[in-house]
């Protein structure tokens, strides 16, 4: 499902490239603490097999194209956050060297496949295979079912980002600028092949890879060794989710405050002061960013009296960027990851902590 | 009574339930051109990494010019200096080969150790000539035949002009007018300056570059002799795999087997 | 080969030829880098900031004519670089003609708006909104392809990866990008040499069931091959000295014609964005 250029507009692309920033700048740190071990080769591997699994894909009408990915595999050999590095290389090669994937877009793939794929994959994974033997077959399974899951989320969210785009920009004679498809036909082009085709390859691919290895190579698995010495620890363990707790904390924090950029903006939609109703020049601006509607000739008694209470900190003093709706966007986005991040915390933990009240009850 | 430059003692290490090497001992001195004779899996390629202290013995222990090499002793500048002395050139060139250029190649080892750009060209070039390779200086190591690659290799190990050159497998693979180059460019290496451990199965290299030679079989060292001694011993040579008897015909049609191996005898 | 071995066949040789295609298509690359032409000739920094503007432009744009302009700019370009037309059509514009016209297709038919022209039997109209959009889509994909392969077909890899470096991306990225390019096609050889042997021993047709056995054999087997390779390759850098730090040898320098060429460029983008807003 890689998404080339000009199937998705400006603001579009900026938005996605501002969610998919954070989750680099975490993943890159926290590789880089990696950086003189056997794990950066393994990340190149992973890339590389990412890569030419990538390559068999084929065209779906209504859609982009279809094929597996290989996150699955590589997140439960590598863990989430080396997951989003090597899928997010492979597909810069790509769509550098190989023209399969735009660069405008390289932000939304990123986020589809690389980001979110790994995510999924990661706690589905996690979540079926819980504290397996190493050598089960529940692990098998539990890797196959996070590839196929991790696929159609991104499938998902690729025919989402594609869907919106007719019913948003639209030149003058109504053509559409950008992808064609609305909703009920992206989603329905995108799901079908994923659903069957691709995310059946993802699953086979993943479960495959982990059979293979529990067979050859264990270790890569993650044998919990006696002391937790980090030198036997996993590679999935080495960049996983418990030790990197303070940093996607302290990110977290960060993007919600985000919306501290927004209200330093000024004049957004919907923020309109109670005295912009009675201006003629604003009224015209409230109908066209609301689809033409005409703005009733009083302000909403409720917003006469709030707004009085409340006025946006410093709009004379923001700079004009900051009024672009893009920026707007983008720090929307990063308050929307925000939550995202908050939501897998805290669901991580409450998982950590079922798990660890389970060890303590079962030995 | 000068220091050996290694001593190996006793040295264990098992990769994935195989014994690699057992008990092994082995002492080289310096500016010995020394050889490690032995079939496939036999343990000479374990040997050389752990000699470049790229493995560790699990029992045992390894010393370089006297001080033991140990994962946590080889790190930061202690590392440096020992990668500047030792190298090791390794059997599969692509995995010695992970530079764009042939040039950036060469480069790398300098580059880690922070020469200047002006030292690091100047060698480079000097080391692609030395090699005749400085017709490939901007081509990108993939595409090179399995002849270039390795003289790549060598010349990437050799910039950093090492005390210490152990080579695995050198001519493998590859065609006999390469064969001969390489061959030819080992022999006059070793001009007793440098201590040279290559590990190979090819008995024609033995008589060639080796001043002495170790037999290897499943992890251990099983005879020790020179070149002639060992050469000459054919049950030893038979029952460590080295040379085969496999039946064939000779020029009057006979068809019969013995002991023999293939390629020239002088 | 059987009749019956067709079908596995089919697959495996598809499989063998775009492998081989991406070996030939990185070959490429480094041949054209080596001609002298207008985008060889410049310093890679400026090359990339130069394109870039100029492929976000083409994505992006709203008015067709635009966006048109632009793909003639970049045929301009490739010209100016003595890279064969045909070359690129091959490689660029057919691939994507067929891929993009292929999805964006029905929406000739799907998009409503004014209807311009029935098909006679089905009855379906093309709609004038629904060759707009269609027209839009592969215009702009064609444009940002070519600009993109042009930068990379004119511009040796390891000047690439220099330039990301001196751009001040992070050493991670760098250092795997570099090296997961070469193990790409390391990968892909081995990959090719299984199949080959594979192929040749097959005798015979295998049942999907089996199909898929060895397919996901294969691709275990794969990993655990480049696993084992990563290894080494690890050992290998450790063994010349690398310690988790890249260190690059920065030699580029730029000339007046660089600067000049950036203005020209960033005046066809201005431009480009003044009218296509």
């Amino acid at each position: 499902m890689h998404i080339p250029d000009g199937y998705l507009s400006a603001s579009t692309c900026a938005l996605l490239y501002g969610t998919a920033i954070p989750f680099w700048y975490t993943a890159f740190a926290r590789v880089k603490r990696l950086l003189n071990t056997r794990l950066i080769p393994l990340l190149a591997v992973a890339s590389t097999f990412c890569f030419v699994i990538m390559m068999f894909n084929l065209p779906l009408p209504g859609g982009t194209t279809g094929h597996a990915v290989g996150v699955g595999a590589v997140t439960v050999v590598l863990g989430p956050w080396a997951s989003m590095v090597s899928v997010s290389i492979a597909l810069l090669i790509q769509a550098v060297f190989f023209g399969d994937g735009g660069i405008t877009t390289f932000g939304a793939n990123c986020f589809n496949m690389a980001i979110v794929g790994s995510l999924v994959a990661h706690f589905t994974y996690r979540a079926v295979a819980a504290r397996t033997a190493i050598a089960s077959s529940r692990r098998v399974v539990a890797a196959g079912l996070a590839g196929y899951a991790a696929i159609n989320v991104a499938a998902m969210l690729a025919a989402c980002e594609l869907g919106i785009q007719p019913l948003l920009f639209k030149d003058a004679s109504g053509a559409p600028l950008y992808a064609p498809y609305a909703l009920h036909i992206a989603i329905p082009a995108m799901m079908l092949g994923h659903l069957t085709f691709a995310g059946l390859a993802d699953l086979f691919v993943a479960g495959g890879v982990v059979a293979y290895l529990q067979r050859t190579n264990p270790a890569l698995l993650g044998q919990k060794s006696a002391g937790g010495a980090t030198k036997d620890a996993s590679p999935a363990e080495a960049s996983g989710w418990r030790t990197t707790r303070p940093l996607w904390i302290r990110l977290a924090l960060l993007m919600l405050l985000t919306p501290l950029g927004i209200l330093a903006a000024g004049t957004a939609w919907g923020e309109w002061g109670a005295k912009d109703f009675s201006d003629p020049l604003m009224r015209q601006q409230i109908a066209a960013a609301s689809g033409q509607v005409a703005p009733p000739s009083e302000p909403p008694r409720g917003l006469a009296r709030l707004s009085s209470l409340w006025s946006a900190p410093f709009p004379q003093y923001a700079p004009p960027f900051v009024r672009h709706p893009a920026f707007g966007y983008v720090m929307s986005a990063m308050f929307g990851c925000g939550l995202i991040l908050g939501f897998f915390l805290l669901v991580g933990w409450m998982i950590g902590e079922r798990s660890a009240v389970g060890d303590r009850t079962s030995t | 009574m000068t220091a050996p430059i290694f001593e190996v003692r006793d040295a264990t290490y098992r990769y994935h339930e195989v014994t690699a090497l057992d008990g092994l001992n082995l002492t080289v001195m310096p500016g010995q051109r020394i050889v490690l004779l032995g079939a496939n899996g036999s343990g000479k390629s374990t040997l050389l990494s752990m000699l470049d202290g790229l493995c560790f013995p699990e029992k045992g222990s390894v010393t370089f010019q006297g001080e033991p090499l140990t994962e946590d002793r080889l790190s930061g500048q202690v590392e440096f200096d020992f990668r500047r002395r030792v190298a090791l050139v390794f059997q599969n060139p692509d995995v010695q080969l992970f530079n764009p250029t042939v040039f950036d190649e060469v480069a790398f080892g300098p580059l880690q150790l922070r020469w200047t750009k002006e030292q690091i060209r100047l060698r480079v070039s000097e080391i692609l000539e030395q090699l005749e390779i400085a017709h490939l200086k901007d081509r990108s190591p993939h595409h090179l035949s399995t002849g270039e690659k390795k003289r790549v290799a060598l010349a990437s190990v050799l910039i950093l002009d090492p005390e210490v050159l152990l080579l695995d497998e050198p001519t493998a693979a590859l065609d006999p007018k390469s064969e001969s180059q390489m061959i030819d460019f080992l022999v006059s290496c070793s001009g007793g300056r440098k201590t040279v451990v290559t590990a190979t199965h090819d008995l024609d290299l033995v008589e060639d570059i080796a001043d002495y030679c170790h037999v290897f079989q499943r992890g251990c060292i099983v005879a020790a002799g020179t070149p002639s001694e060992i050469l000459n011993d054919h049950e030893l040579l038979l029952s460590t795999n080295l040379i085969h008897a496999h039946r064939h015909a000779h020029a009057q049609g006979e068809v019969h087997s013995h002991p023999h191996r293939h390629g020239h005898k002088h | 080969m059987t009749d019956a071995g067709k079908n596995s066949r089919g697959v495996v040789e598809r499989s063998l030829a775009s492998f081989v295609d991406a070996l030939e298509h990185a070959f490429y690359a480094e041949e054209s880098a080596k001609k002298n032409g207008l985008l060889q000739k410049l310093d890679p920094r400026i090359k990339i900031a130069a394109v870039f503007p100029l492929i976000v432009i083409a994505a992006l744009a709203r008015r067709l004519g635009v966006i048109v302009a632009l793909f003639a700019t970049a045929v301009v370009l490739a010209l100016l670089s003595r890279v064969p037309l045909a070359t690129l059509a091959k490689r660029v514009w057919l691939g994507v003609l067929i891929f993009t016209g292929f999805i964006s297709f029905p929406a000739l038919f799907l998009t409503p708006g004014v209807a311009i022209y029935t098909l006679p039997l089905l009855g379906w109209s093309v709609t004038e909104q629904g060759l707009r959009a269609a027209m839009n889509l592969i215009m702009r994909a064609e444009t940002a392809a070519t600009f993109s392969v042009l930068l990379v077909l004119c511009t040796p890899w390891s000047f690439v990866l220099k330039a990301l470096r001196v751009l001040r991306l992070p050493i991670v990225l760098v250092v795997i990008l570099g090296m997961t390019y070469r193990y790409i096609f390391l990968f892909l050889r081995n990959a090719h040499d299984m199949f080959m042997s594979r192929k040749s021993r097959l005798v015979g047709h295998l049942d999907g069931r089996e199909q898929r056995r060895a397919a996901t054999a294969s691709a275990g087997v794969l990993m655990s091959k480049t696993i084992q390779l990563s290894g080494d390759v690890y050992l290998a850098m450790r063994s010349r000295g690398f310690q988790g730090e890249v260190y690059v040898l920065d030699e580029f320098q730029t000339h007046w014609f660089d600067w000049a060429m950036l203005a020209v460029f960033i005046s066809i983008a201005l431009l480009a964005f003044w009218f296509g807003r």
